[in-house]
């Protein structure tokens, strides 16, 4: 490969060339940031790329997740961005997880790489980064879609402030890509912008996000970068309680109870023999009505609610439970297969 | 008149990306409990910036005039 546009770049150079050929990258989310991401860290000459991501390609992916095709629908999107990648750049070291990051193997997987970036499509899953980022001492590349908004900031960069300091408490009302809508360029820009702060942090030249929080509106053109100020006593260096995440596919083989905690009436409806519904409002006060040796698998409609659900559960000793990755539209599709 | 910017979701739940108030007190946490009340934002969370810069004590914030608050939710989506 010749890297002589990017390395006659004085800031970037043969030395810069070497860091990004040393550096191991892991991605978290093989979705729409990650389409974006993906090749441009591949073809400027990283090292060794992991993706990780549990989900397979849908129909409704095609249109912002470029490195997918019709012929693979179904495939698991790490596999296929792994060989994709391989069939391009033949230096390239690639590893694929096929499951989704969760609190069991974080911290076996990130302890191989220098560097990750979060193109996850859930807050959940960010703290879980945050904390296992903040274990393993390496900074991550944070970025978030909403609507024509989009998020980029960098955590855990040479002791900056991490995603728990600028959000110390999980949002309630946050809304993914497949619930609020979203067009191709904007995770196409937002995952440029992280792809650029990755290649900056290892090459160690310009200015990072770190300590700031920048937001593009893709409507306006418009971009605003906030200061976020770094906690003194850092309340994710404590053990806080995690929700594990199951793909829909797995959650309607599995034996578990399919929780919803939407209020009564919320559409789609979602029939099963193993559904249950107790309106998040009311958790508190009716969950003597669940089983506590059972398996609960709890959704909403984005996953915002089935999160503060599983925090409420657990805090009154249940186990077993799990949150669906993805809302009642998309489980209503699949039981009806 | 101070200047109140709004992002992500809370753009939507306000119906706008920005609005400018009139506020008496200086007090940052009693201006953000208005605002809270007037567009129903009790189901949200949200960072509070205040001329760019985010803000971890409200009530500890004296705000002027001129200064240009925003509301930052979370993102989700990827």
């Amino acid at each position: 490969m010749d890297y002589s546009r990017q390395t006659i770049l004085p800031q970037w150079g043969e030395a810069a060339q070497q860091k990004l050929r040393d550096s191991r990258i892991l991605l978290v989310g093989a979705g729409g940031l990650g389409s974006a991401i993906l090749p441009y860290l591949a073809a400027a000459g990283v090292g060794q790329l992991g993706i990780i991501d549990g989900d397979r390609i849908e129909a409704s992916n095609l249109p912002r997740q470029v490195i997918y095709s019709e012929s693979q629908i179904g495939s698991l999107k790490a596999e296929v961005a792994s060989a994709y990648l391989k069939s391009r750049y033949s230096e390239l070291s690639l590893v694929s997880y096929t499951s989704f990051l969760n609190e069991t193997n974080a911290s076996e997987i990130i302890r191989n790489f220098d560097l990750l970036i979060d193109a996850t499509d859930d807050i959940a899953t960010r703290y879980l980064i945050d904390e296992a980022c903040l274990a393993a001492e390496i900074p991550w590349v944070y970025g978030s879609i909403h609507q024509f908004e989009g998020q980029v900031s960098v955590f855990n960069f040479n002791n900056g402030p991490t995603y728990r300091d600028l959000f110390p408490t999980q949002s309630r009302s946050a809304i993914s890509c497949s619930e609020a809508g979203v067009l191709g360029p904007t995770v196409g820009l937002i995952g440029m912008l992280q792809a650029n702060e990755a290649l900056k942090i290892i090459a160690g030249f310009g200015t990072s996000l770190s300590g700031k929080l920048q937001i593009y509106n893709l409507l306006t053109n418009s971009q605003d970068i906030f200061e976020i100020e770094k906690k003194k006593e850092s309340p994710s260096k404590e053990k806080s309680f995690r929700t594990e995440l199951i793909s829909i596919a797995d959650a309607i083989q599995s034996q578990a109870i399919l929780l919803d905690v939407r209020s009564f009436g919320e559409l789609p409806e979602v029939s099963h023999k193993r559904y249950v519904q107790i309106p998040l409002a009311e958790l508190a006060d009716r969950w003597q009505n669940l089983d506590l040796e059972r398996e609960l698998v709890i959704f909403c409609q984005s996953g915002a609610r089935s999160a503060q659900a599983a925090e409420i559960l657990n805090g009154l000793g249940f186990r077993k439970i799990k949150v669906i990755k993805g809302g009642a539209k998309e489980l209503a599709e699949k039981i009806d297969l | 008149m101070l200047k109140v910017k709004y992002f992500g979701i809370l753009a939507e739940a306000v119906n706008q990306a920005e609005e400018e108030v009139s506020f008496d007190s200086g007090n940052l946490e009693v201006l953000v409990a208005q605002l809270k009340e007037k567009h129903s934002l009790e189901a949200h969370d949200f960072q509070i910036a205040v001329n760019r810069k985010i803000v971890s004590d409200l009530s500890a914030f004296k705000v002027k005039d001129s200064d240009e608050i925003a509301f930052l939710p979370a993102f989700a989506g990827g």
